[in-house]
């Protein structure tokens, strides 16, 4: 049987008793919405004759006036139900809208609402729908129909919502040891430097837990008191205090140079690893809501794993065999009285657990408030032009003011926090000392324990609270970890959806035939930007692409150099589908110039030189030449040495993009894409580029897309898209009897300059005048 | 319509404003909004805000089933409650955003917040992302949380909310 998601038993029952057998049903999901916009559940099932339209609750049972997740039972009640026959159904649509979507059926002349979903629901509904159509059309769903994973919102083992139902990873029933274990993998490489951090932990450990009792037990006892083993040899005594007091030290040091050095290699290779894995990832992944704040994100999960290197994981050891070796030493020397001092423990616990997060929630209020200022400092220093530009100094004093304001505030609040906070948590760990003054003191004068005992336990009892501390918020923080962990695995992990084939078809020499069949594409999955495009371009041919902004232009490039991969239908170059080719072959032979021109920071030779690092000086000169971008270069005072800001923000838009030209004359591609690549270039100037590429282009496939109609005077061919589709093709001659799109946008810009006065025939127009 | 623009600028910004006596809004059968305005009769049309955060009956674009902008309406409380009411109907269906009555939950784990709340649609859970992409402040006392699937939630006033709910709340703002 097939499915989109597996029916409940409440619900197969109410089918059944409709007549709706299992075996009949072919379709079926569940929306999360009524009609009138209220949460319930909806079932649409499709039978090969009709398309049933269930709508119910489950009846909720509460407990207490909450609901949750136990309380719900299970219980489906039927509110309505209704049929549709499946060849009174014209069309089926999933359309979206800005907060939910609608199922929409048109029978007869009249669309109708079948079914009303949250955005979570949006993809799911989006395939029904093509289903749907299928089945309606009389044709056979087949299990290739249903590739797409069952859908499944919740995680299984402990009913969490996922947090992203695509990727159904739940954070709370991720393996943490196996994450742990995997963490940890990074450390054999480095095993001498790991034994040797255990080893200087070990001795540092012994040794701080040795010291007070010599200092103390052993001096006031022993050494001071005339009875003592080692009666009067103070000096003997003080020498072996220093040398433990030396080891010890050396022990630490040793220990944190081995540990700041091995963390950093850690980090090192781990960044190293998830650029790596970022760079080999498709671009939806970068593009897509998701992965919005990727990079501050893995920068600030790599971060977190250091600490864990740095600071949790050696700390933790320490501070665990501190915490039992303070314990043990402290009940062998008097039990009766540790207990005691054990006593303020649980309220430590409690103090650390409850109190800690609000201070903690203070922390991280003021980390968003701060880089919210920050980032309007940001803002108004990046577009101080427009600033001055407009006078609005003032706004943005004011605007700063609110933000600092908010600043100040919630760092009172921390202070606040802070100030009854820590008084109190020393409070309650100093309540151990009067304690132990009092008992020890008494029992010191009565003879039961030596002086040396009391100061000794006095000084395990200050070291002891602080592993105690480190211990009780330590789970919380290894979990953080090992989320962070989990994300950088994740991108790892990751495979692309443009990911190349096992055994890619090689092809260093592509001649340049492009062949586009019935090609549809959609970033999102309820919007689609291309709708079957049919299209061939021949080797050597020149392909102008226009339309209105917006209309999918650049996206048809983006498919063909296999940015993005189709949805449905295929790309085919040199007659093979652009998803069997090696990318390697690929880029090597597609160059693009595209609309929003990138440049790096680094000089202007480098940034030329991006796609052919090997290439000669001659070479860059000359591309640049072609490019028309020499003269300028050469009247800048650093000439090819200048160093680009960030973006190039010290060159004009024009000179910018041809930079871009001139990187991609030198990447010599046998397939050449310009996406507005002149558009910021005045038309003389793009004159002169234009005939410097005809050389160039002689022989090369190349798209060029373009608003001016000037810059597409030397297309062979042109294609027209609007809203996605190809609305018309052919020579300029041809578009002009045609008297469509074309016509109409040669008209318009012919009257934009005659408005100015100027008088241009056609041809001039469309730069055929010869 | 005045406007400020200059009286130049008027003639190319040409701005549509719907009339409210020229204009008729029914439902059609299917539940869609139909216009006819004047002599032209509009089958379906589609309402959009201009403001949907601040401005809700304000400047409502009403556009064709070409997604072609057929006029503004420059303000709902200019019409009829009948015909406003369509108008309102269907732009709270386009822009879904429940309004949420109670957090009977709220907790952070793992770089995710879970939720539980009980909105004027109903009870819901979900899951959002952290707060810093989640939670979008429209004004000192409203927020607006977004979803990990784009769905939106709004808090209109949360010095409205019981204690407990507002308490929850506020550690996020
Ligand atoms: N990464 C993306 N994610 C989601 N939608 C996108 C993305 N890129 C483009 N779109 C949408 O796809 C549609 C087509 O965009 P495209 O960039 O192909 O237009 P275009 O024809 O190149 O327009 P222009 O002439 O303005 O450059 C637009 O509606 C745009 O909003
Ligand atoms: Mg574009």
């Amino acid at each position: 049987m097939h499915q989109l998601e597996p029916i409940p038993e409440g619900v197969r029952q109410a089918l059944n008793a409709h007549g709706i057998t299992d075996a009949q049903i072919k379709l079926c999901a569940a929306g999360d919405m009524t009609t009138e916009g209220n949460f319930a559940e909806a079932w649409l099932v499709a039978t090969e004759q009709e398309l049933c339209i269930l709508t119910g609750v489950k009846a909720v049972v509460p407990k207490d006036k909450r609901f949750g997740r136990k309380q719900v039972a299970e219980q489906w009640q039927e509110v309505s139900y209704r049929t549709v026959a499946l060849s009174a159904i014209e069309e089926v649509k999933a359309q979206s809208l800005n907060g939910n979507g609608l199922l929409v059926i048109t029978i007869g002349e009249q669309a109708e609402v079948a079914c009303r979903y949250s955005n979570t629901m949006a993809r799911k509904f989006g395939q029904f729908a093509r289903l749907l159509n299928k089945l309606r059309k009389g044709e056979q769903l087949t299990e290739k129909d249903f590739t797409a994973e069952v859908y499944q919102p919740q995680c299984p083992t402990c009913g969490r919502l996922y947090p992203n139902p695509t990727r159904r990873v739940c954070p709370r029933c991720l393996d943490k040891r196996k994450l742990f274990m995997r963490v940890l993998s990074f450390m054999p490489r480095y095993k001498k430097q790991v034994i040797q951090i255990l080893l200087c932990m070990f001795a540092g450990s012994l040794l701080q837990i040795l010291s007070p009792y010599v200092n103390n037990r052993v001096f006031f006892d022993e050494v001071l008191n005339p009875a003592g083993k080692y009666a009067g040899r103070i000096f003997s005594a003080v020498l072996v205090m220093g040398a433990i007091q030396l080891v010890s030290i050396a022990a630490s040091i040793a220990h944190g140079r081995i540990n700041a050095e091995l963390t950093a290699r850690v980090v090192f290779d781990l960044k190293t690893s998830v650029f790596q894995a970022m760079q080999r990832l498709s671009l939806s992944f970068f593009t897509s809501k998701e992965t919005g704040s990727l990079m501050t994100r893995v920068n600030s999960d790599a971060t977190h794993l250091q600490y864990f290197f740095h600071d949790g994981f050696p700390y933790f050891i320490v501070n665990a065999i501190n915490l039992i070796g303070i314990i043990t030493v402290m009940l062998m020397m008097h039990w009766q009285l540790t207990l005691l001092v054990l006593l303020p423990t649980p309220l430590i616990v409690l103090c650390v657990t409850k109190a800690f997060p609000k201070l903690w929630n203070a922390f991280s209020r003021r980390w968003r408030h701060n880089s919210a200022l920050n980032s309007l400092v940001n803002d108004a220093l990046t577009g101080i032009r427009v600033v001055k530009a407009f006078g609005k100094e003032d706004t943005e004093r004011e605007r700063f003011m609110q933000r600092n304001t908010k600043v100040y505030q919630v760092n009172m609040q921390v202070g606040h926090i802070q100030a009854v906070l820590f008084p109190v948590m020393g409070l309650i760990m100093g309540a151990g000392r009067p304690i132990v003054l009092s008992i020890g003191g008494w029992q010191v004068i009565s003879g039961e324990i030596t002086i040396g005992t009391l100061m000794t336990f006095l000084s395990y009892l200050s070291m002891l609270y602080g592993p105690l501390e480190f211990m009780t918020h330590i789970v919380d923080w290894w979990s953080s970890c090992m989320n962070a962990a989990g994300r950088i695995f994740e991108i790892l992990d990751a495979t692309p959806d443009v990911a190349e084939r096992k055994d890619p078809v090689r092809l260093p020499n592509l001649s340049g035939h492009i062949e586009l069949n019935d090609v549809s594409f959609g970033y999102e999955p309820n919007k689609t930007v291309l709708e079957n495009i049919a299209l061939e371009i021949k080797p050597g041919e020149m392909l102008g692409v226009l339309g209105y902004s917006g209309a999918g232009k650049s996206t048809l490039v983006n498919l063909i150099s296999r940015l993005y991969d189709v949805q449905e239908g295929c790309i085919k170059i040199d007659g093979v589908d652009v998803r069997d080719i090696a990318v390697a072959d690929l880029r090597a032979q597609i160059g693009m110039v595209l609309q929003d021109t990138y440049l790096f920071a680094g000089t202007i030779m480098e940034n030329v030189a991006y796609a052919k690092p090997g290439a000669t000086i001659e070479e860059i000169i000359r591309a640049c030449k072609v490019a028309r971008a020499h003269d300028f270069i050469i009247k800048l005072p650093n000439g090819y040495d200048t160093l680009i800001g960030h973006r190039g923000q010290n060159l004009s838009g024009g000179e910018r993009q041809r930079l871009a030209i001139a990187r991609a004359i030198l990447h010599n591609p046998r397939i050449l894409i310009l996406d507005e690549a002149t558009a910021s270039v005045d038309t003389e100037t793009e004159r002169g580029i234009q005939e410097g590429l005809e050389s160039l282009v002689k022989g090369r496939t190349t798209i060029a897309i373009a608003h001016r109609l000037s810059t597409l005077r030397n297309a062979d061919r042109l294609l027209v898209i609007d809203k996605g589709k190809v609305v018309e093709t052919g020579t300029h001659e041809d578009l002009i009897k045609l008297q469509g799109h074309y016509f109409k946008m040669l008209e318009k810009q012919r009257n934009a300059l005659k408005i100015r006065g100027v008088e241009v025939s056609e041809h001039q127009l469309a730069g055929r005048a010869g | 319509m005045s406007t400020n623009l200059p009286d130049a600028l008027a003639e190319y910004a040409e701005i549509v404003f719907l009339a409210p006596e020229k204009c008729k809004f029914s439902m059609t059968a299917g539940g869609f909004l139909a216009l006819e305005y004047g002599e032209d009769k509009f089958p379906v049309v589609s309402a959009y805000r201009s403001f949907p955060l601040t401005l809700g009956d304000k400047y409502i674009s009403i556009r064709d089933d070409k997604e072609k902008e057929i006029g503004i309406i420059v303000d709902l409380a200019d019409f009829s409650s009948d015909q406003a009411n369509l108008v309102r109907a269907e732009l709270e269906r386009r822009y879904f955003t429940p309004v949420v009555e109670t957090v009977v939950k709220m907790k952070e784990e793992f770089g995710y917040i879970y939720w539980e709340v009980i909105t004027d649609r109903g009870p819901r859970r979900f899951t959002s992302r952290g707060q810093h992409d989640s939670i979008v402040p429209v004004s000192d006392t409203r927020i607006l949380i977004l979803d990990v699937d784009g769905n939106r939630f709004d808090v209109p006033d949360v010095r409205l909310l019981d204690a407990k709910s507002a308490k929850l709340l506020e550690s996020l703002m």
